[in-house]
């Protein structure tokens, strides 16, 4: 395959999840209910070759998380799969398993965002340290840093005088 | 143990340290641009090897430990145990902008208020990045340093002399506590 795809080539497959868009030449994002995503990521690897995951990326809109997986493959056409979650209780099923490059952005989101994935085997910390205050997530637009809080990293009485 | 001031053992070691200071790179979360110009020092145009100073994997052989970037929470931990690693007496260079005076890190929620919350810093050097030639000069001033504290025999009287040894050493751009 050396054409691009098409807003009709991709919107005969995931039409179904979601109304399409055509967004660049090159660009094609579909907008569908979290629930659609996992059929939808198995459509789009079957019959849209849709076999590279480029980036999960996540963004606050101040109402909503949104959450866009990019796909591409050698069409070289760019699908999105857009989503959004409430920002109360933001959950969402994994697609680690059918995509397994997926797992590892779905940790940083999970650090970052606070949005959980389940089914995903180990959503450990990855970006932030380790002493990380629980259930604090500063990507979020409404996050604030607290003064006088303990963050991670030297506490204030171990740090050097002088 | 050899190395005691005043005895001839300790003269050697002193002259032996002003004419070979050992540096050792550490970078705390930095973008590389001060790691870098550090290299260039050590390359064939700079080339700071002919006057001793040597460029070494290990703290635990080296007298300065020159820290790029604005201490990120995760490398906390692990500056001061590097630090704690290297032998007495040990000097610190906090390199370019951000280790200096914030970058464009400051207030970030990742990054601590600099490698001075971490160790004890002697040099704060500016610069985004600092010059190859202003990275030669910090270690020369930090050798300034090392001499004056050799003759005072320690640091102590640094502290005593400015109060807050931290905020003395902003006084002078990339020169001195």
């Amino acid at each position: 395959m050396n054409h691009w795809l098409s807003l009709k080539e991709v919107a005969d497959v995931l039409g179904r999840f979601g109304p399409g868009e055509q967004v660049r030449s090159n660009r094609i994002r579909i907008t569908m209910e979290p629930s659609a995503i996992r059929d939808a990521v198995k459509a789009a690897q079957e019959k849209l070759s849709c076999e590279r995951l480029i980036a999960i990326s996540t963004a606050d809109n101040g109402r909503t998380l949104e959450l866009i997986y990019h796909f591409t493959g050698p069409h070289r056409t760019v699908v999105s799969l857009a989503t959004w979650l409430p920002r109360d209780s933001p959950e969402t099923e994994t697609v680690s398993d059918i995509l397994p490059p997926a797992g590892i952005y779905e940790r940083q989101i999970h650090d970052l965002f606070g949005i959980a994935f389940r089914g995903h085997p180990g959503l450990n910390r990855l970006m932030l340290n380790e002493d990380w205050p629980e259930g604090e997530y500063p990507l979020r637009k409404d996050w604030e840093q607290v003064k006088g809080r303990f963050y991670g990293g030297i506490r204030k009485e171990e740090q050097p005088h002088g | 143990m050899s190395g005691v001031a005043g005895s001839l053992s300790g003269k050697l070691v002193h002259w032996a340290r002003m004419k070979s200071p050992w540096v050792t790179i550490f970078n705390s979360g930095a973008c590389n641009a001060c790691d870098i110009e550090i290299i260039a020092c050590l390359m064939p145009r700079f080339d700071v090897e002919r006057f001793g100073i040597l460029a070494k994997g290990s703290p635990r052989h080296a007298d300065i430990l020159i820290v790029t970037g604005r201490v990120t929470r995760k490398q906390a931990s692990r500056l001061r145990r590097v630090w704690e690693q290297m032998p007495e007496p040990k000097y610190v260079i906090a390199a370019g902008a951000c280790g200096a005076g914030g970058g464009v890190f400051e207030g970030l929620y990742h990054v601590l208020e600099g490698p001075g919350s971490v160790i004890p810093v002697d040099i704060y050097l500016a610069g985004c990045p600092p010059r190859p030639d202003e990275i030669i000069n910090a270690v020369v001033a930090c050798l300034g340093l090392m001499e004056q504290d050799a003759a005072h025999g320690g640091r102590e009287w640094r502290r005593q002399k400015s109060g807050n040894a931290d905020q003395g050493s902003r006084e002078a751009p990339g020169v001195t506590t």
